[in-house]
């Protein structure tokens, strides 16, 4: 088969006031024409860093020490600016990571895509937007000669990245390439954006290229896949042989910690322990060899074999061949190689039974859109759109409930509202038994010290000015606790949350999305609280590091009895850790009940579609359908019969007219539909 | 705090955590933390700008505050023979139109200024950061309320308010004073309104309400470090901005009165006998800049060395 893009022995740094990084180190794999390969890696493994040395793009500090990438007969890193413009765009181009940030704003569809086909003098204006106009069908886009014409703020998300795609392919590039597609869409989304690319492919004759973290997505759309570890790639091969026979450790590992893949539901999670290498310091041995459970000492010292047949399936690995070869390496499937985190869940000290720790009665938090007056202009006789909608949820000490939703559904509000930092209209929220709902601030901060959040950017989430000794002291500060020594305080709440000492110095731009998130841990518990309200707790995180923040989450709820609510749109994680599970759609709970039975027997058929939503990583076991189209609708336009009625597959004309209430299947699991699926 | 030191036992992991070890003291911390005050005076000291800002910064409070012992002559003393010399071993930056040696006059100019751009400056930077908090932090109403009063302040050209005072009160020093800060508050107010409201939003503000932290405590601890370096720039800048404005007024008879020294009485002297000499106009001019580029460049040196996020590197 021909190769398309050769990459050979490409070496790259990055000359920072720290030294150089070494972001790429003797990157070799073929593109063979037609096929699409997945490139796979956690954050900094440098797979983007591949693309953008592919287009040309990189940053200024970026200098490429060694290697050649060959596209057809020409090596794109030597060619002039204006050689690499030609290729851009006509030859190789790019679908982005969001698409909100990658369109421009002020200009339509119609003249975006004009102006992409500005090489083509031969074409005229009507025949450009002829063809433009078929792309956008062609990406699923409905009334492409209407919509051609609106800008990209009248799109929403998953059509922003439709129409992404559509200009990516307009040129008819030889070679496409996308850089997390989906990482900025939601997991019913997502499946439609996969579902598009496969269609796609097997439609037109391009080679594509997507860098991605999501298992998943690389297992439901490749061919061949590329692990990058570290700025270095590990392991090569073909989708099957890496996801059902994966050679190198850390590839193994990958699998092994993706909780999709995790069919047993336990409270812990696995970990690859330890953190990335610091490139900018002289690397020898095996890069992987800091993180490794077979690490042996000549893991540090030499440079591991290449070990493989061809170019395209090879694995660097010691224990593979020469003098430390394993025969016993790789163990069984069924063999886990990495840890399930540092101890084992001790007995819960709190019974469940004592009673209710929060109780939500048919709350409702609106949000104000317009003034009086521009209402009454308009004739709007309703300035308000419902964000949450009767919702009744509870926590029971040691108890973790997982709050499930796509964006918009409410599920952020519902855990601000419950915090008291966002005012609700009605209903009802008791903390042990008191209401609390709206309370004045000064009522409310003495039960701050009982209820505790985590916010979902873990970065962000912390004042960028503070070091994270001040941070993490702050809430003893806030609430005026006489603490004798703040420096031991601090330091046994670092202890805590494992978080390394030498951090307390530092500031939370420094810190690495685990250790920021493991410093908004130690916050939410510096007062001991009784419960937690987790935002995407994993939002953000490798999955090698998201299994350690749960098992450490875990395990402090375990000793201490803290009640836990997680709200996610990650159905796969909450799964594992969860007890109870609600589901939430456009402000309303859809489904409610036991974790498991939600998940293995869904009643709602939008609970169905999130469960089926997840990409399998598994290439055996690629999905056919989609299980649901569209997307959720703006609160602006909530449907007047079942919220989810615009969406639903098995939708009937009772759902159009009337609102289901929600009817118990069991004593502990009600959902909100008129045709259950159980 | 129920959470007891056997609990803290029982999660230690052993070992190592994230690839560090844990035998770290409070001495260690300590450590690193007086090594990152010496990181922050280094880093200031290693750049250029800093550096010469500071220079210039410092040469312009030391030539403001020792005036009286570095001028050669009494600022108005009158050598009517020597008017309008230019540059000499007599008279180093010439004389004016009435033979006062430029060179004293500047350096006493310089106190004039020292005070009006210092006082002045510190003090509509201060409560215009205050206003601008409130403002952006608070309800909308006074949101509203407080923008109507920057903006009514702003509406008044500077010259027409001190030509109001003055009516009222004679023209004085205090009076020029009052004015810079009552028209450069709005300046302020605004830039930190702004930067207060960009940040209400994030995530830090919100973890900080949830875990209780009074209004006063976030913009004091939280919002205010985050919109206090836009501010110093700002305020760096305004410092010439000032003494043009002191001169303007001086010039008009609403400020400093003649026979005081000032840099802008000395500019406008200058410009009237511009065709005779240029020496007083260019004498009046060099300090202007050099004062203006010290606070400029130490302001956003003073800017990277604070601001964590723009430190390069780890």
């Amino acid at each position: 088969m021909d190769t398309l893009l050769d990459i050979r022995n490409l070496s790259l740094e990055f000359r920072t006031p720290r030294g150089r990084v070494k972001a790429l180190r003797e990157i070799s794999f073929p593109i063979r024409k037609g096929r699409t390969i997945g490139i796979v890696g956690e954050s900094g493994s440098g797979k983007s860093t591949i693309l953008w040395a592919i287009l040309g793009l990189l940053a200024s500090n970026a200098k490429v020490t060694s290697g050649e990438i060959m596209f057809e007969d020409r090596n794109l890193l030597a060619l002039s600016e204006s050689g690499l413009q030609a290729v851009r765009g006509e030859e190789i181009s790019v679908v982005f990571q969001d698409p909100m940030t990658s369109q421009i704003p002020v200009l339509t569809y119609a003249r975006q895509m004009f102006d992409i086909l500005y090489r083509r003098p031969g074409m005229s204006a009507a025949e450009k937007r002829r063809h433009a106009v078929e792309m956008m069908q062609k990406v699923g886009i409905a009334d492409p000669e209407s919509r051609i014409d609106q800008y990209p703020h009248h799109f929403s998300g998953g059509m922003r990245q439709r129409a992404g795609i559509a200009m990516a392919l307009l040129t008819g590039p030889k070679l496409l390439l996308a850089d997390e597609p989906t990482t900025a869409l939601d997991v019913t989304l997502e499946a439609q954006i996969i579902h598009l690319l496969q269609e796609l492919k097997s439609e037109l004759d391009t080679t594509v290229v997507v860098v991605s973290h999501n298992l998943g997505l690389i297992a439901e759309l490749c061919d061949e896949v590329v692990v990058m570890y570290a700025g270095e790639v590990v392991e090569v091969g073909e989708v099957r042989q890496i996801f059902h026979d994966p050679r190198h450790p850390y590839t193994r590992a990958l699998l092994e910690c993706d909780p999709a893949r995790i069919e047993k539901a336990s409270r812990r999670l696995p970990v690859i322990l330890g953190d990335i290498p610091d490139l900018a310091k002289p690397q020898t041995g095996c890069i992987y060899a800091t993180r490794c459970q077979r690490a042996m000492p000549i893991c540090r010292t030499d440079a591991p074999p290449v070990v493989g047949l061809t170019v395209s399936r090879f694995a660097k690995c010691h224990l593979l061949a020469g003098p430390h070869h394993d025969p016993q390496w790789p163990p069984p499937p069924d063999v886990l190689t990495v840890p399930m985190g540092e101890s084992v869940a001790a007995p819960r000290t709190v019974g469940r039974a004592q009673g209710e720790l929060l109780n939500v009665t048919n709350l409702n938090v609106q949000f104000q859109i317009m003034g009086p007056v521009s209402a009454w202009m308009r004739g709007i006789t309703r300035r308000h759109v419902d964000a949450v909608l009767d919702v009744s949820l509870s926590v029971r000490p040691g108890e973790t409930v997982g709050l499930v939703g796509e964006s918009g559904s409410g599920k952020t509000t519902l855990g601000r509202t419950i915090l008291n930092l966002v005012p609700a209209q009605n209903g009802s929220v008791t903390f042990e038994n008191r209401e609390i709902r709206n309370m004045a601030e000064r009522h409310f901060k003495p039960l701050r010290r009982d209820m505790a959040m985590m916010f979902q950017d873990p970065v962000g989430s912390l004042s960028p000015r503070k070091s994270v000794r001040a941070l993490i002291v702050e809430p003893i500060l806030i609430h005026g606790i006489d603490c004798p020594d703040l420096d031991a305080e601090a330091e046994r709440l670092a202890d805590l949350v494992r978080l390394p000492r030498p951090l307390l110095a530092r500031y939370p731009h420094e810190l690495s999305g685990g250790q920021a998130r493991r410093v908004g841990v130690a916050r939410a518990l510096a007062l001991n609280p009784k419960l937690i309200i987790a935002d995407e707790p994993t939002a953000g995180l490798d999955v090698s590091v998201q299994g350690e923040i749960l098992n450490l989450m875990a395990d402090l709820q375990a000793e201490h009895g803290l009640g836990y609510l997680i709200i996610t749109h990650n159905l796969p994680v909450v799964r594992h850790i969860s007890d109870r599970l609600a589901i939430m759609y456009l402000g309303r709970i859809v489904e409610h009940g036991p974790a498991d039975e939600i998940f293995r027997n869904p009643a709602h058929p939008y609970t169905k579609a999130l469960v089926e939503g997840v990409p399998n990583p598994d290439p055996d076991r690629r999905r056919t359908h989609v299980s649901i189209s569209g997307e959720v609708p703006s609160l602006l336009r909530r449907p007047q019969g079942c919220d989810f009625v615009t969406r639903c597959p098995y939708a009937q004309d009772r759902c159009r007219i009337e609102k289901p209430p929600h009817s118990r299947i069991t004593p502990d699991h009600d959902h909100a539909c008129f045709f259950p699926l159980r | 705090m129920s959470v007891n030191r056997s609990d803290l036992n029982s999660t230690l992991p052993a070992g190592t955590a994230g690839g560090e070890p844990l035998h770290v003291t409070v001495a260690d911390v300590r450590e690193s933390a007086s090594q990152e005050r010496r990181d922050k005076l280094r880093s200031f000291l290693t750049n250029w700008q800093g550096v010469t800002g500071l220079a210039l910064v410092l040469l312009f409070f030391a030539s403001a505050i020792f005036a009286p012992w570095l001028a050669p002559y009494d600022p108005n003393a009158l050598d009517i023979p020597a008017r309008m010399s230019g540059p000499s071993w007599d008279h180093i930056a010439g004389t004016d139109q009435l033979g006062r040696d430029t060179f004293s006059r500047i350096l006493y100019g310089g106190r004039v200024a020292l005070k009006i751009a210092g006082i002045g400056v510190s003090v509509a930077l201060v409560i215009g950061l205050v206003l601008g908090m409130i403002a952006g932090y608070g309800p909308r109403w006074l949101d509203n309320l407080l923008l109507l009063l920057f903006d009514t302040v702003r509406s008044f050209p500077t010259i027409v308010l001190a030509l109001a005072t003055v009516a009222l009160t004679g023209p004085s020093l205090e009076l020029v004073l009052i004015i810079v800060i009552v028209t450069s508050i709005p300046g302020y107010a605004r830039v930190a309104r702004t930067a207060t409201m960009s940040l209400i939003n994030t995530d830090f503000i919100l973890a900080e309400r949830s875990l209780g932290a009074s209004t006063t405590r976030i913009l004091a601890h939280h919002v205010m470090p985050n919109v206090a370096g836009p501010l110093l720039i700002l305020a760096a800048m305004d410092v010439p901005v000032v003494v043009t404005v002191e001169a303007g007024l001086s010039f008009l008879g609403l400020g400093v009165l003649p026979p005081t020294a000032s840099w802008g009485t000395i500019l406008n002297e200058g410009y009237l006998v511009i065709r005779d000499t240029p020496w007083m106009v260019v004498a009046g001019g060099i300090p202007l800049i050099l004062t203006t580029l010290g606070f400029t460049f130490l302001g956003e040196a003073l800017r990277d060395v604070f601001d964590p996020r723009m430190r390069k590197g780890g």
